[in-house]
């Protein structure tokens, strides 16, 4: 029997419809289908200059949209060679890592309703707040910030940043201590999520999983140092991982490769501020045409993010192709959800960390 | 095996021209329509790029062109002295009234919906796919969006 789970259903996390073959409560097989949130992204990038499509590239995430813009600038600057003054790289960084923080906090915040935990949420959530709260003052919006730009960042950050900066990070440190007795030693929530939408290393490779669902396997694989961008080659930090088993990942080590990485995010800020030189933010002359391809990868809050841009000699881009990481994912899910059953589908589609904005373009 | 043996055995290979680096980890080359299937495998098996990032199909007036993007996660390729992962970026030329390849999705799942989403966008048929379906738009749309000759406006007022 084929069960539609969406496009309004509390497990989707945005408008998608999941179709489950079912055999008694055991899941036989899946058919995902997208589309519902299809904005023509790529089209409109096409009819747009180069500096206006910074605001579409906020737009194709909701949950993290400065790390979008920044894949799309880093690429077009690429294309049309531009050198990023050293400052408006460590700039970058903080906003990227601020926002990765933002991101997982806003995964974790949607992931407890999932399992039945409606206060996890609401802890989850007014942490987020604080690194919006943080986003907000160098760019003046809480959620679209069109910040970074193709050749460094809008503005230089406001004066008192770093203090304000890190008395948030030592009250997130703490709570993130406090949510180590809440879930991680919590009976419940392990119940619910080990041993729980298994894969292996090698699948995931072969499915086209990135990121922190790659990680959770135990695969050592992250762009920010195998396609380093950016300043993290001067940052010392490490590339987390969890494994369930050998070679192989549940929602658990997802869940906890994530909260590793948000430790590892706020040292990476900390070590960001000791480090910034000053300096201009913006590079001068800034071309507006440009000719050739281009591409390049980030690392993503969902994972590998890519933007391939093809310019043919105007101020438009030719042809303009976005990779998103849940896109793939998202295909996968027959793979990974066969066998379990139909109330593990929330525990593991949440645990994937599902971003339609990006998915449908 | 590192990355100048990589270019060193891709230019051997037979379909396969213009092979340069684009960046110190990403090598760039041509490949022939026929036959690139077998290089396909043999791109998966001996060289070991086990992750299809991404599949773009650019609609180049007249000649279609699809660009594969293929990264290897394990190291099997590798460049000295850094940690960069290889990529490999494949151009492949399609005639416009005969916009059909061999589809790699048996080989790389994550490839499965990169084909059909050039299939709904660009209108390129991808000869094996298991399941060549729209993905982004609903079924019974009509035309190719992405391509430069398509004629929006008309669509509008058909809504």
């Amino acid at each position: 029997m084929w069960i539609s789970m969406g496009p309004q259903h509390p497990m989707t996390h945005g408008l998608w419809t999941l179709k489950v073959k079912v055999d008694g409560e055991t899941i036989v097989d899946a058919d995902p289908e997208l589309g519902y949130l299809h904005r023509s992204v790529e089209k409109m990038g096409e009819r747009r200059k180069y500096f206006m499509n910074t605001t579409l590239t906020d737009r194709l995430c909701y949950a993290s949209s400065t790390t979008w813009t920044h894949c799309y600038a880093l690429s077009v600057e690429e294309l049309m060679d531009v050198e990023v003054p050293q400052r408006a790289q460590y700039i970058r960084t903080i906003m990227l890592e601020l926002q990765r923080l933002a991101s997982h906090l806003m995964w974790a915040g949607a992931y407890m309703p999932d399992l039945g935990h409606i206060t996890g949420a609401l802890y989850f959530w007014r942490d987020r707040e604080l690194f919006l709260n943080l986003l907000e003052l160098p760019s003046g919006s809480r959620l679209l910030y069109n910040y970074i730009r193709i050749g460094g960042v809008k503005r230089d950050l406001p004066d008192g940043f770093e203090e304000k900066t890190e008395r948030i990070l030592k009250l997130f440190e703490q709570r993130l201590d406090e949510y180590a007795d809440l879930f991680e030693n919590s009976k419940i929530f392990r119940m619910r999520t080990e041993d729980v939408g298994k894969f292996t290393a090698s699948q995931a490779q072969n499915l086209g999983i990135t990121g922190p669902n790659l990680r959770g396997c135990g695969t050592k694989f992250d762009l920010r140092e195998h396609d380093t961008y950016e300043i993290y080659e001067e940052i010392d930090w490490e590339i987390q991982t969890r494994e369930a088993g050998p070679g192989y990942g549940d929602c658990f080590s997802r869940y906890m490769v994530r909260i590793d990485e948000m430790r590892e995010s706020i040292s990476i800020i900390r070590d960001c501020f000791k480090k910034m030189p000053s300096g201009p933010t913006m590079a001068s002359n800034v071309p507006v045409r440009a000719t050739g391809e281009a591409f390049r990868r980030t690392e993503d809050p969902r994972g590998e993010a890519l933007m391939y841009v093809v310019g043919d000699g105007s101020d438009r881009p030719y042809r303009w192709k976005i990779k998103s990481p849940m896109f793939t994912t998202i295909s996968a899910c027959p793979y990974y959800l066969k066998g379990y059953k139909v109330a593990d589908i929330p525990a593991i589609m949440g645990s994937i960390d599902i971003c339609i904005g990006e998915t449908d373009k | 095996m590192e990355i100048k043996s990589f270019m060193q055995k891709l230019s051997s290979h037979k379909g396969i021209t213009e092979v340069g680096l684009i960046r110190k980890s990403v090598v760039k080359f041509n490949l022939e329509k026929e036959g690139s299937k077998d290089f396909f495998i043999r791109l998966k098996d001996d060289f070991g790029f086990e992750h299809c990032s991404l599949i773009s199909a650019i609609d180049n007036q007249p000649q279609f062109e699809l660009v594969y993007h293929f990264s290897a996660i394990n190291g099997s390729v590798f460049v000295k002295d850094s940690s960069a992962a290889v990529m490999a970026e494949i151009h492949i030329f399609l005639e416009r009234d005969t916009p059909t390849v061999d589809s790699i999705s048996d080989l790389w799942f994550g490839a499965n919906w990169h084909e059909r989403e050039a299939f709904d966008l660009m209108g390129i048929y991808f000869i094996g796919h298991p399941d060549l379906r729209r993905v982004l738009l609903p079924e019974g749309f009509a035309g190719h969006p992405l391509r430069k000759d398509y004629v929006y406006e008309i669509h509008e007022e058909e809504w």
